[in-house]
């Protein structure tokens, strides 16, 4: 399997009954234990040293606090391709939210960081900009629309 | 005998259930209001009673006074605590609130309409003494007399609305050449925003820090200070970052702001516990900003050094009965410390981050307090304010309190949703917060880029791994002891069975 931390890849295996286990990473051996559960921490022993880790996996996406902080990493399979993103000339939503204000027409070009439409959501209007230079193709929501993370509203070209 | 009957809590999330805590503590039942977007939050398990109000949208739920009024009479509350945000400097729930024969546990309808114009605030506060920022808040409101009064004042100038906040309708103006057009689109912003456009000229202040004095009033002519609260590291205008007292004032200084904010309380008329807030300049000079009428969000770290507990105050002075304390009786102890953890993205403009909460762990030790309304499972709905928790730390000095901070940081769990927890640790672990040197600009000034998260260590990786790896080996548990493997459990939730006991 694969674990991608934005645009870093890794070749991971796994080896060895539970508890006493061999890890690749990239070719790089380590040996170590694991122990507990997601509810609370988990522990993982090398040698001596031991550190408490939280990881919790949600579809492809694992949740990992590490040390203080906070890490999204992505799972990929063998034999599965990376999900098909044929839209990386658009702006998504990145949160959940209603859009409440459009702020350029289809034709304006339009420069990287330019506010593209305002989504209000939990309370705060977020401005959306501009992912990189170009000119609006097309919007495909509209102002008062609820929109879902992900969800493509603005085309560029 | 409790203090009342029972009490509905008008409200969500921490401030609901840190509410609710205090009730349940002097024997006084609760009431907890949900949207249908908090069916199953935190704070509606921790009342005695649960009542919807309506769906998910604010104004349809939290910001409707019928519904919140009915709810009381329904479940037969004899008082309503409002919380802060929503409805909680309305005057009209305030007033709704008293006309059902219910006790308002805040400041009456009048106090709050008062305050709130901030206009009329603002000449009050002059005529009482408390000194207001140089300015003008007149009546004539021509383009030509706003513009003799800003060139009067001295370039740069703040123009603010005389009514809203949160920023809106609000714009720093350097130079004359900008006025007309700023001053066409704080217009249109404040009309489109609060109904009114009418305008508060004055000076702009560089470096400014927020300071504000926790007040606490009863109805029997006696008003308290409970000491002040520094809360200048804020990101859009809003705070993150609190702690009592500030190192910015001298012993002459508190005493001064501490009598103005005094001050300011008695010429509102104020009753319950209220907060004066204040811009201090770089020379010491303080100016008086806006009243809040009502309880605050960093309330916390005034108690951790008072030692009183403000919401158990709140109800004995709305029920009527004078404060138990003399001002000289209130003696402040040691340095307190809050931090806000939001699921927001301080790498991304903070955008907020709704979603669930997959794993969630909070600190504790000596000095450390959790005020949150989340668990493992809750959703964090994309309608309300997306705070998680209120973390708290409290030292013998600020040294000793910014280190158990650090640490408190350092350990505090919260995935699923994406948090500023990395940026909090950044504000506490910087020198410029350790020497005190702080401002309204800190976070643009010192942490503005991005933070460029380090990539995960090779040992973390390993560690997932290996997590992946003994759950596929190992789905059902089977040779581990059951607590020890909640795959299982975890598998239900995931698919939106319960969400409660995990």
């Amino acid at each position: 399997m694969r674990l991608v931390w934005g645009e870093d890849r890794h070749d991971v295996s796994v080896h060895g009954p539970e508890g006493e286990t061999v890890v690749a990473i990239d070719g790089r051996r380590l040996e170590l234990r694991l122990e507990g559960s997601p509810a609370g921490p988990f522990r993982l022993r090398m040698g001596t040293r031991q550190v408490s880790f939280h990881c919790v996996r949600d579809g492809e996406e694992v949740h990992l606090w590490w040390e203080g902080v906070a890490y999204r990493l992505r799972l990929e399979r063998e034999g599965t391709r990376p999900a098909h993103r044929a839209t990386s000339g658009s702006l998504e939503a990145p949160m959940p939210g209603k859009v409440i204000a459009i702020k350029v027409a289809p034709g304006d070009a339009v420069r990287k960081g330019d506010e593209l439409l305002v989504v209000e959501a939990m309370k705060m209007e977020n401005a959306l900009r501009a992912p990189r230079d170009g000119v609006v193709k097309a919007f495909r929501a509209r102002v008062g629309d609820m929109v879902n993370p992900g969800a493509v509203l603005v085309e560029l070209e | 005998m409790p203090l009342f009957r029972k009490v509905l809590i008008a409200n969500r999330g921490e401030i609901a259930v840190r509410v609710a805590r205090t009730c349940r503590v002097m024997g006084i039942p609760t009431v907890a209001v949900f949207s249908e977007a908090d069916r199953d939050a935190v704070h509606t398990r921790v009342c005695d009673e649960a009542t919807p109000i309506g769906p998910a949208e604010a104004a349809a739920s939290y910001l409707n006074v019928d519904a919140l009024v009915e709810a009381a009479r329904r479940t037969g509350a004899e008082a309503v605590h409002p919380g802060y945000g929503f409805l909680s400097q309305s005057g009209d729930f305030a007033d709704a609130v008293a006309a059902a024969g219910l006790a308002f546990i805040g400041p009456p309808g009048g106090v709050h309409r008062r305050m709130g114009d901030k206009k009329a605030a603002r000449r009050l506060m002059a005529a009482a003494g408390v000194p207001v920022v140089p300015g003008y808040d007149g009546d004539e409101q021509g383009d030509e007399t706003l513009l003799a009064v800003a060139h009067r004042i001295g370039w740069p100038v703040m123009l603010k609305p005389s009514r809203g906040g949160g920023g809106k309708g609000k714009r720093v103006v350097r130079a004359e050449s900008d006025f007309t057009t700023a001053l066409a689109a704080c217009r249109r912003e404040a009309r489109s925003a609060f109904g009114d456009d009418v305008m508060v000229v004055e000076r702009f202040l560089a470096r400014p820090r927020h300071v504000e004095v926790q007040v606490l009033a009863d109805g029997h002519g006696q008003v308290l200070h409970l000491g002040e609260r520094e809360c200048s590291i804020q990101r859009r205008h809003q705070k993150v970052v609190e702690e009592t007292p500030s190192v910015a004032l001298t012993e002459e200084r508190r005493t001064a702001l501490l009598l103005a904010g005094v001050a300011a309380a008695n010429a509102a008329g104020y009753v319950n516990a209220g907060t004066v807030e204040f811009l201090l300049d770089e020379s010491g000079a303080f100016y008086f900003l806006e009243m809040n009428t009502r309880l605050q969000v960093e309330h916390a770290v005034t108690e951790c050094v008072i030692g009183l507990d403000l919401v158990r105050l709140q109800l004995e002075v709305a029920a009527g009965r004078p404060l138990a304390w003399a001002q000289e009786e209130v003696r402040p102890r040691g340095h307190a410390l809050e931090c806000r953890l939001y699921a927001e993205d301080p790498d991304r403009d903070d955008l907020p981050s709704p979603g669930r909460i997959l794993a969630w762990s909070m600190p504790e030790g000596p000095g450390v307090r959790v005020d949150s309304g989340v668990a493992v499972g809750s959703e964090v709905p994309v309608h309300y304010d997306p705070l998680l928790a209120k973390i708290v730390t409290w030292g013998g000095d600020r040294a000793e309190c910014v280190e158990r901070m650090a640490d408190a940081l350092a350990h505090t769990v919260a995935l699923g949703v994406t948090t500023n927890l990395g940026r909090l640790r950044a504000v506490i672990a910087h020198p410029a917060f350790r020497a005190g040197a702080l401002h309204t600009g800190f976070v643009d000034q010192h942490l503005g880029a991005p933070l460029g998260a380090a990539p995960p260590p090779i040992e973390a990786l390993a560690a997932v791994a290996a997590v992946l790896h003994a759950r596929k080996t190992n789905p059902t548990g089977a040779g581990r002891r059951p607590a020890a493997d909640p795959w299982g459990r975890l598998g239900s939730w995931r698919l939106g069975a319960g969400t409660g006991g995990v």
